[in-house]
């Protein structure tokens, strides 16, 4: 089944964000639609891709192949990553990571029976000050997350209800004022060019 | 005007201290058009596009700024190395890649106020006769993408992006790019390969950027905090700007910390702060005993926990003094009872999954040998001879790679040699680690 037949504005709008001679830079664009929808990008859809790029499937590969996004295999209606670089680990993403597998019963690689779940250990997703995070695929962070909040996050998951992102500012800038650890707020008024000093 | 020039701020803590970048972030609706507007935003365009460009060069090389990617490249001076009136497209980048570990700073300026980021890529295309731009956002942002994304759509529609920009005659057009998953693509001429949808390798320099760069056209790539940098620069002043900082480091700057502190997070506060007042006056301080300091994300060598490090101010020429690096910005403590060869595996196994695999050296080197050694030490399988052996395939790689990937992840490996060679040793000659591995999950308690 072809997925772009009947979707030629959403192909012109990608198009159009590219130069001509850039048409290749729709590349990563179209990959991600068919992953956002399908969870995967089947064969059909890299040869579909490589037609509208103008390169071909083989290239396509190449370019999949690089990044750790997109997916030949079908993946779980929610793939869920798991962070694991330095910060998340110092934050407990190693027994986050267990806990989730053993939960689940999957690894990875591998869907739940039901189709809803796989899991991804991925590299820094920048949650450093958030720590530690499971990303549900397309739909959000959900970070400084306990073992309790991971699992009411898969039981919503479970009844088909995304509960949406969870991802608290770690920041503490109040009023154009920043609290210090003791809870006194810092911060100069800023008056147009020429009056500050 | 004084006689003499005043002391310049160097803390957060400073009562002329203000904050620019971060001032909005956490407001109720600090990322639409509405809410930038209430406050003055655009007027530094207004004012950039009554200028000659090259004054706006000329006013961004008498900040001092600094790029804020991780190099610390004088931003003004980059910008001129553009062939200003040769008729030809001129691409301007914005790297919003973020994806070295310990670094989150850019997330929050594109998801809280993303209209700094298109005033300040306006104002840089602008100077430089560039009338496109792109913004490669690493694909996980998924909160920042969408806010952009509704950002520049609010810009197109008023008339700030688009054709005759503001009234005006020039001519900007911007798009987001989305990337993949993949650290490399933070290296420029990657990002660059990456955005005209080939694979993420780092292209041979020179020819540099500015001369052959984005579809072989000049181009110039900066950092989001440097482009933010530049709207707050327009508008308040190169001056004001230049009166914070230390040394050569000068102006506002988004530092960040994590790992076990009482408050990890970004701050912003002056260049030439110091460690121990980001750790303590904000962060409030370790949770636990520490025994090592990255002072600006993963790639820069370990220092260790001491009185001296902590009182470094936090500027390029401090850090590097000490033998490390500014970076990012993006400060991380390892604690005292946590594993040093298991805190330098994570980062090693980074790097290893992060290497493109063009060059040999790291591809056989790093994700190779060295991740495979790490492991086997981690494991408990080493032999005594491995940590000599560790030094000796640095040796073998440093300075032999393609691009700076390989030399990043040798950064935390020497370092740590260094420091905690007895952990090292440890760990080789008898299978255990020094400090055993223990929960540190938040609410890790029983199921």
């Amino acid at each position: 089944m072809r997925y772009f037949d009947d979707k030629p504005e959403l192909v012109a709008a990608i198009l159009a964000k590219y130069p001509p001679q850039g048409r290749r830079s729709s590349l990563m664009p179209l990959l991600r639609e068919v992953q956002t929808a399908l969870h995967y990008v089947p064969a059909e859809q890299i040869e579909e891709i490589a037609e509208i790029v103008g390169v071909t499937a083989t290239e396509v590969r190449a370019v999949m192949s690089f990044y750790s996004t997109y997916s030949t295999v079908p993946q779980g209606k929610y793939h869920l990553q798991v962070c694991a670089t330095l910060s998340c680990a110092l934050a407990g993403s190693d027994e986050l990571w267990d806990d989730l597998c053993e939960t689940l019963g999957i690894s990875p690689g591998e869907v739940t029976p039901d189709g809803l779940f796989s899991v991804q250990k991925v590299e820094c997703l920048g949650s450093c000050g958030t720590a530690p995070l499971v990303q549900v695929g397309e739909l959000g962070y959900h970070e400084r997350l306990s073992r309790q909040d991971l699992h009411a996050l898969l039981d919503a998951l479970r009844r088909g209800e995304y509960p949406g992102p969870h991802s608290p500012l770690p920041v503490f800038v109040h009023s154009g004022q920043q609290e210090d650890a003791a809870g006194a707020r810092h911060g100069a008024e800023l008056k147009p060019l020429g009056e500050n000093l | 005007m004084t006689a003499t020039a005043p002391r310049p701020i160097t803390s957060g803590l400073d009562p002329r201290f203000a904050l620019s970048l971060y001032a909005h972030v956490g407001e109720q609706g600090s990322w639409t058009l509405e809410s930038y507007r209430a406050r003055g935003g655009y007027q530094a365009a207004r004012r950039a596009l009554s200028m000659d460009p090259d004054r706006i060069i000329d006013e961004v090389k008498a900040s001092g700024l600094r790029g804020r990617g991780g190099a610390g490249f004088a931003t003004g001076l980059k910008w001129s190395f553009m062939p200003l009136k040769d008729g030809r497209q001129h691409y301007l980048l914005c790297n919003a890649d973020e994806s070295e570990p310990g670094s989150f700073k850019d997330r929050y300026l594109m998801s809280e106020d993303p209209h700094q980021l298109i005033e300040g890529m306006l104002i840089a295309g602008y100077a430089m006769r560039a009338t496109v731009g792109y913004i490669y956002i690493r694909g996980e942002y998924i909160l920042a993408a969408e806010r952009l994304e509704g950002a520049i759509s609010e810009a197109r529609a008023a008339g700030i992006l688009g054709s005759k920009v503001l009234g005006s005659d020039f001519d900007f057009q911007l798009q987001v790019h989305r990337g993949a998953g993949a650290y490399i693509c933070g290296e420029e001429t990657a990002l660059m390969n990456s955005l005209e949808g080939l694979r993420a390798n780092p292209r041979l320099k020179p020819p540099f950027p500015a001369a052959a760069g984005l579809y072989g056209l000049p181009t110039t790539i900066n950092n989001v905090e440097t482009l933010c940098a530049v709207t707050h620069i327009l508008r308040y002043g190169a001056s004001w700007h230049a009166q914070m900082g230390s040394g050569k480091s000068l102006g506002s700057k988004l530092y960040q910390i994590s790992g076990p502190v009482h408050r990890p997070g970004v701050y912003e506060l002056p260049m030439g702060t110091t460690f121990a007042e980001l750790i303590e006056d904000w962060a409030g301080g370790p949770t636990e005993p520490i025994k090592a300091i990255i002072p600006g994300g993963s790639s820069c060598p370990m220092l260790p926990y001491q009185q001296d490090i902590l009182d470094l101010p936090m500027d390029y020429e401090a850090v590097a003094a000490k033998g490390s690096m500014l970076g990012t910005g993006g400060v991380i403590l390892i604690p005292q009872n946590y594993c040093i060869v298991n805190a330098t595996w994570n980062l090693v196994r980074f790097y290893a999954h992060e290497s493109c695999g063009k060059c040999t050296p790291c591809r056989e080197g790093i994700a190779g040998w060295m991740v495979h050694v790490y492991e086997k030490l981690v494991r408990g399988q080493g032999r005594p001879e491995d940590v000599d052996l560790i030094l000796d395939m640095s040796d073998n790689i440093a300075g032999k790679s393609f691009c700076a990937l390989a030399d990043a992840c040798l950064g935390p490996v020497q370092s740590s040699i260094a420091l905690f060679r007895e952990e090292y040793d440890h760990l080789a000659s008898t299978g255990q680690p020094l400090y055993p591995r223990q929960s540190r999950w938040l609410g890790g308690g029983a199921r």
